[in-house]
C-alpha cells in the first residue's frame, strides 16, 4: 500500500471508528489498559541496572506494547472516535517500514541506519537546542555557531521568542511569519557554514499546522528535510496533527514524528512508561506515517530524561523495540544541567551512553536545560555529545553500564536543584560564534575526567 | 486515624466506588456529620494520597480512581449536609484549562486532580481554550480561581491575554489567577499579572489553598 493510500485510511478510520469521549479514552484505554496489561505480562523491572541486560523482559515489554495499541488505538479529538488498526495489521506494517534513511543531499548527505542491539554502530546527532527558546538577537548567531559544529548530522533548530520584536502567537499571522523567518535564516545560514545540503527538521516555530503548512514546502525545504511534529499524550491526535500527516503525505516529506510519555501519567511507573514508549512509538510509523520515529520521556518535576528510573525503563522500553522491528528510533536528549555546568555534561554522557545500548539510531539534541529556560543552551555540550556517541560503540555495554553509575554518581544529587547553568550570551562570544575560556576549560576538565575513567573521548 | 473510618479510607485508596458509597452512607446513618467524615476522614486519606503523589510513589490513574471514589461519597453527602458545612468540603470552585494553542494536556491533568482530591471543584476545560472561552466560563460558574497552563513559548501571550480578560471585567475581576508549565516562570506570572505561580502540580495545591484563604 502507498503512502497517500494509507494516509487516505487513516483518515477513514478517524471518521468512522468507535465512538467515545476523551474521559473514557485516557481513563479506560490508556489508564487501566497499561494497569491490565503491564500484570498481564508480569513486568517488573530489576531496579539494579540503568542499560537494561534482560532482552527476555524486553521481548514481553515489545509484545505489551502492541498489544495496548491494538487494543486502545489512537484518539482523534477532533472526530471523537478511536483509530484502530488491527495487531495483524501493525505487524504488516512495522514489518514493511524503513530501516535506513538517507537526510540531506550532496556532500552534506547522512544515512541513518537502525540499530544492532548486539553491535551497535555511533548514532546519528540531530543536533540543536530542538525548540528551546532564545532572544531574537540571538537566534542566528547561535543557530550558526551550532551548525558549524561539524559532528552534528543534521539540524534541529531553536525557535525565536519574537518575530521582528513581536511575541509569536500560535495560530495566529504571527506564526506563520515566524516559520518563514525559521526556514529562511536555516537555508540562509547552512549556505553560509558551506553545509547548503545539510538536513534540517522542523518547523520548530509551528506549533500548530498553520505555520508547516505555510512554510514547508517550495523553496523553503529541501529534499532530505523532515517534517517534525508531536503527537498529544498519550495516544491522541487532532485535525490538526493529521494535517501535518496529510502535507506532509502529499507533498513527498520525511514525516518525523515523536510522541513524549510522562512518567507518573496517565501509564503509571516505570513498567507502563515502557510499554507505553513501545505501544507510541509503534503508532507514530503506523498511524502518523513516520519514515522514523521517536520520544523524549519526561519526567514529571524536573522535565528532563536523565534520571536513573527514566533512563531505565527508556531502555528497556527502546531495547524492545530494537529487538522486534528493524524501526529507526530516536529520543530527544533533554538534560536538567545547562550551560557552564558539569552536570550537563555528565548528564549528556550517561544518556548517550544509554542509548547506544539501547538500540537508538539517532539522537535530538542536547536540549539543556529542560529545553524551557530561555537561551540555556550552547553548540559545545552537542560537540560533547557528538564525541561522546562516537566513542560509546567501541567499549561494549558492560563497560557503558559501569560508566553511567559513575556519572549518576556525579549529577543525580544535583538534579533537584535544577542547575540550569547560564545562557548563550555568557558562554560563547556571540560575534565570534566561540565560548568563552571558562566553558571550554569545563568541557575540557569533563573530557580529562572521563578519560581518567576509562572511556577514550580524545578518539572521538 | 480512628478505626471506624478505614473502611472508607480503604475505599478511596483502592478505587472501590460502590464500597466507598455504601461505607459513607452507614457512617451518616450511624449519626456522623458528614462534615466530620470529611475533615477526620476523606481530607488526611486525600492529603495522604496527595503526598505520595508528589514524591512518585503513586501515579496519576491511582489519584484518579481515588477522585471517583471522592466524587461518589460527596454526591452521597451532599443531602445531608447542614448550611455552612458544605465549605468544610468545597474549598473553592476553579476554572482549568491549557492555553490557546496548546495541546499538552497532562501536567493539567495532573494539578486538576489534585486540587480535586483536595476539595476544589474543578471545571476542567481541557486544552487549547481561548481566552474568550475562559473568561466566560469564570463568569458561569462565579469561579474562586482560574488555573492556566502553558507548555509553548507561543502559547504565554494567550495566557497574558486572559489575565487582561479577567481582571477587566467587573464579573471576574475578583477571580484569582494561577499560572504554571515549563516556560512559565515566577518572574514572568508576575508581570502577566497572574495572582499566583506553580512549578508542580503539589505546589499547585499549596498555592490554591493559599489564594482563596
Amino acid at each position: 500500500m502507498d503512502n497517500s493510500t494509507r494516509l487516505m485510511d487513516i483518515i477513514e478510520r478517524s471518521l468512522t471508528g468507535e465512538r467515545m469521549s476523551e474521559a473514557d479514552f485516557d481513563r479506560n484505554s490508556i489508564a487501566r489498559g497499561v494497569k491490565k496489561i503491564v500484570k498481564k505480562y508480569d513486568l517488573k523491572f530489576p531496579k539494579d541496572s540503568v542499560i537494561n541486560n534482560d532482552i527476555e523482559l524486553a521481548d514481553r515489554v515489545y509484545q505489551a506494547g502492541l498489544e495496548l495499541l491494538s487494543e486502545s488505538g489512537v484518539y482523534s479529538k477532533d472526530t471523537g472516535r478511536v483509530i484502530r488498526f488491527s495487531k495483524q495489521e501493525i505487524e504488516q506494517i512495522v514489518r514493511n517500514a524503513p530501516s535506513t534513511l538517507t537526510f540531506g543531499k550532496g556532500d552534506d548527505a547522512k544515512v541513518e541506519c537502525a540499530q544492532d542491539l548486539e553491535n551497535p554502530h555511533t548514532m546519528l546527532q540531530s543536533g540543536g537546542p530542538v525548540g528551546s527558546p532564545i532572544p531574537e538577537e540571538y537566534y542566528m548567531s547561535c543557530l550558526t555557531a551550532y551548525m558549524k559544529e561539524p559532528f552534528i548530522d543534521t539540524i534541529s533548530p531553536c525557535t525565536a521568542e519574537t518575530v521582528r520584536g513581536m511575541d509569536v502567537r500560535t495560530r495566529s499571522p504571527l506564526e506563520i511569519v515566524a516559520c518563514w523567518e525559521e526556514t529562511y535564516k536555516v537555508n540562509m545560514i547552512r549556505k553560509l557554514v558551506g553545509r547548503p545540503g545539510l538536513s534540517y527538521g522542523g518547523c520548530e516555530m509551528s506549533v500548530s499546522e498553520i505555520g508547516q503548512l505555510s512554510a514547508a514546502q517550495g523553496s523553503q525545504f529541501q529534499q532530505g528535510d523532515t517534517h517534525t511534529f508531536g503527537i498529544i499524550s498519550e495516544l491522541k491526535t487532532d485535525n490538526g496533527i493529521l494535517c501535518k500527516v496529510a502535507h506532509a503525505t502529499m507533498s513527498g516529506g520525511l514525516p518525523d514524528p515523536y510522541g513524549n510519555p510522562i512518567y507518573g501519567g496517565l501509564g503509571g511507573g516505570d513498567e507502563g512508561q515502557a510499554v507505553l514508549i513501545v505501544a507510541i512509538n509503534l503508532a507514530l510509523i503506523v498511524f502518523f506515517q513516520g519514515a522514523a520515529c521517536g520520544s523524549s520521556p519526561t519526567h514529571p518535576i524536573y522535565f528532563n530524561c536523565t534520571s536513573r528510573n527514566v533512563m531505565n525503563y527508556t531502555s528497556v522500553g527502546f531495547q524492545a523495540l530494537a529487538n522486534n522491528t528493524n524501526l529507526m528510533t530516536n529520543l530527544v536528549l533533554s538534560p536538567v544541567g545547562g550551560p557552564m555546568t558539569k552536570t550537563l555534561l555528565y548528564e549528556i554522557f550517561a544518556y548517550d551512553l544509554m542509548a547506544t545500548y539501547s538500540g537508538i539510531s539517532r539522537m535530538y539534541g542536547p536540549r539543556s536545560a529542560t529545553g524551557a529556560i530561555s537561551g540555556h543552551f550552547s553548540p559545545l555540550e552537542a560537540r560533547f555529545s557528538g564525541e561522546v556517541m562516537r566513542v560509546a560503540p567501541s567499549i561494549g555495554r558492560e563497560k557503558a553500564e559501569e560508566l553511567v553509575q559513575k556519572a549518576l554518581d556525579k549529577f543525580e544529587a544535583d538534579i533537584p536543584n535544577k542547575p540550569y547553568g547560564k545562557p548563550y550570551w555568557e558562554v560563547y562570544d556571540v560575534r565570534t560564534m566561540k565560548p568563552t575560556d571558562e566553558w571550554l576549560a569545563m568541557y575540557n576538565e569533563v573530557k580529562d575526567e572521563l578519560k581518567s575513567w576509562g572511556f577514550p573521548i580524545d578518539q572521538a | 486515624m480512628e478505626e471506624k473510618y478505614l473502611t472508607l479510607k480503604e475505599a478511596i485508596v483502592d478505587g472501590e466506588v460502590e464500597s466507598g458509597s455504601e461505607e459513607m452512607q452507614k457512617l451518616i446513618d450511624s449519626g456522623i456529620e458528614p462534615a466530620e467524615i470529611f475533615s477526620n476522614c476523606v481530607e488526611p486519606t486525600l492529603n495522604d494520597l496527595g503526598d505520595k503523589f508528589a514524591s512518585l510513589e503513586i501515579f496519576l490513574p491511582d489519584l484518579m480512581i481515588a477522585g471517583e471514589v471522592v466524587e461518589a461519597i460527596q454526591i452521597v453527602a451532599e443531602p445531608y449536609l447542614k448550611a455552612g458545612a458544605a465549605e468544610v468540603v468545597n474549598k473553592g470552585t476553579a476554572v482549568i484549562c491549557t492555553a490557546y494553542g496548546d495541546l499538552h494536556d497532562i501536567g493539567k491533568n495532573m494539578v486538576n486532580l489534585m486540587m480535586q482530591v483536595n476539595g476544589f471543584k474543578m471545571v476542567d476545560l481541557g486544552v487549547d481554550i481561548a481566552p474568550k472561552a475562559v473568561a466566560a466560563k469564570a463568569a458561569e460558574v462565579n469561579a474562586d480561581l482560574v488555573c492556566l497552563s502553558g507548555l509553548m513559548m507561543p502559547s504565554l501571550p494567550y495566557i497574558e491575554e486572559t489575565i487582561g480578560m479577567l481582571k477587566g471585567d467587573s464579573l471576574t475581576q475578583n477571580v484569582k489567577v494561577m499560572v504554571g508549565g515549563g516556560p512559565v516562570t515566577e518572574g514572568w506570572a508576575i508581570n502577566a499579572g497572574a495572582d499566583g505561580y506553580a512549578d508542580d502540580a503539589a505546589g499547585a495545591v499549596a498555592k490554591a489553598m493559599e489564594l482563596v484563604a
